[in-house]
């Protein structure tokens, strides 16, 4: 999907936190339709506050965020439906009651808005999400019973039912085994790549999503850099953010201080 | 015990035990998975707090109930959202400040009054056809409030950011549920009293989270479990002359530990590896 010149979130000098705690101080940031962008940071970093941000969850303290050219300073507002959201593992309890079909339902209920039923046709569009993710064949299953990985394509199939044009994803790898990560960001890929989506990944893991961003926004509370992979990811910016706690190994491998402990 | 049907009193009982099962047990469904459990408990020491009020000062107590009710799910919503404090602490700290404003209440009238009591342990067999009115007229307005929202309600029980995030009036669907689990407590004074309501939302619904891992399925047993134990033990409680309120709630208690033992996920969780 080549990217179009029309940026869909836009920061304009924007500052999020509470009162006397600032999270993310003066960001500047333009996302375009159809990119696909990573976002890195150490843990604290701001990487959660702005997911939020783009969720319409918290309203600029500073400054102006835009989405879908509409001024998020009010926020409560219906672009809201357009982002399809992944919260981070441990947010939710996964052994809550609840079957898969009905899980991905709920991707439809923002849009429904309320005292209004779901349909056949939400549920024929909640059928094909699951199928995009490859778990049509688990609709009656209990969530609680699949695996680490499978309820990740669950959680995307929900995000998917929204319709959305933007694809939010706050670490959506933590947790799984290897393999499974790599599946997990492979599905990004593709959905970003077959369904025109725009995708925002936020992530601890460089490695994991160096070769297949577009961008990488580097945050750490102030945006440090954005841009090309090869341009974020030289060791002059990144021990910037790391300090001493980078080692870019000889085969280019990038590893960082928080790898092993970004659990809450 | 047929022909213990027979009469008014009965009758009027069962139907209020009727009602007040699946209210609470609908309710419960929400309470439960929302991790609520502890504010009935704590609304309903509020809501007793409410009646010893109102005999003291000559209100209608059972309006006293519902301002002291929702007053105490306000606040303890209020100060979840503001993060101030764990909805536990807040709640721990409100149960026992309003029994001690019950006890204080109950200090201070003069006489001993039993009817105050009577709101304490309930007792459903007193039921007055009045009452059996104002309970059917209110269980339609939670469970109908409930049917039109279900939706949003189940949502922000799973996951009330991503509602939020998704569109969902999430923070007002959640102090919408809050009055109701308020609203459900006052109506259930009368019958199952302040100390038991607690249970009556809690039991069934945790008995069907045993049992399935479907939420309409959930609901709908958690209901029938509900009506079934409220029935059951007016029956009990009137055929062998035991108070009500216990009988309910005993034979509730007794289906949740058969539940546990023979629960699906039990056996099943062994099975669900990576």
């Amino acid at each position: 999907m080549p990217s179009q010149s029309l940026p869909i979130i836009h920061f304009d000098h924007a500052t999020f936190g509470f009162p006397g705690v600032v999270a993310l101080e003066d960001i500047s940031l333009e996302i375009h339709s159809g990119e696909f962008v990573g976002v890195i940071g150490p843990n604290g970093s701001g990487k959660t506050t702005l997911c939020r941000a783009v969720l319409g969850l918290m309203a600029p303290l500073k400054g102006h965020l835009r989405i879908f050219d509409c001024a998020c300073d009010e926020l409560r507002c219906h672009h809201r439906a357009k982002i399809g959201y992944l919260p981070q593992k441990g947010v939710v309890d996964r052994n809550f009651p609840v079957t898969v079909l009905e899980t991905v339902m709920m991707g439809r209920y923002g849009a429904l808005g309320l005292f209004t039923r779901p349909s056949g046709n939400d549920r024929t569009i909640a059928l094909d999400a699951l199928a995009h993710v490859g778990m049509e064949g688990h609709r009656d299953s209990a969530l609680g019973h699949l695996s680490g990985g499978q309820q990740q394509r669950v959680f995307i199939a929900r995000a998917l039912a929204q319709q959305p044009q933007v694809l939010l994803l706050d670490e959506p790898t933590t947790g799984l085994d290897i393999t499974t990560q790599h599946n997990v960001v492979e599905l990004v890929q593709h959905l970003h790549e077959e369904l025109g989506l725009t995708v925002l990944l936020i992530t601890h893991d460089i490695n994991m999503i160096r070769s297949r961003v577009d961008r990488l926004v580097l945050l750490k509370t102030r945006l440090y850099a954005a841009g090309p992979p090869a341009d974020v990811l030289k060791p002059d910016i990144l021990s910037q953010v790391y300090g001493k706690d980078l080692v870019i190994t000889e085969r280019d491998t990038i590893i960082v201080e928080d790898y092993h402990h970004h659990h809450h | 015990m047929l022909d213990l049907l027979a009469y008014d009193f009965i009758q009027r009982s069962l139907l209020a035990a009727a009602l007040v099962g699946a209210l609470c047990s609908t309710i419960g469904v929400f309470v439960v998975l929302r991790g609520l459990a502890f504010m009935g408990a704590g609304t309903a020491h509020a809501a007793f707090a409410g009646v010893a009020l109102g005999f003291l000062i000559g209100w209608p107590p059972l309006l006293m109930a519902l301002l002291f009710g929702l007053a105490t799910v306000w606040i303890t919503g209020w100060m979840e959202e503001k993060g101030r404090m764990k909805l536990d602490v807040s709640i721990g700290i409100l149960y026992t400040a309003t029994m001690a404003l019950a006890i204080l209440f109950i200090g201070l009238m003069k006489t001993y009054n039993a009817e105050v009591y009577g709101y304490l342990f309930g007792n459903v067999l007193a039921v007055t056809s009045v009452e059996l009115l104002t309970i059917a007229g209110l269980s339609i307005v939670v469970i109908g409030a409930i049917v039109l929202f279900s939706k949003e309600l189940y949502f922000i029980a799973f996951d009330q950011e991503m509602a939020e995030a998704s569109g969902v009036p999430a923070r007002r669907i959640f102090f919408l549920l809050l009055t109701l689990v308020a609203l459900t407590v006052v109506i259930s004074l009368k019958t199952v009293g302040a100390i038991l309501v607690f249970a009556m939302i809690l039991i069934p619904a945790s008995t069907a989270y045993q049992l399935t891992h479907s939420l309409s399925t959930l609901t709908w047993y958690s209901i029938l479990i509900g009506i079934t134990c409220s029935v059951g033990g007016v029956l009990i409680s009137s055929y062998w002359d035991v108070p009500s309120g216990p009988a309910i709630v005993l034979l509730a208690t007794l289906l949740f530990f058969v539940a546990v033992v023979f629960s699906p996920k039990r056996q099943r969780r062994s099975l669900a590896v990576n």
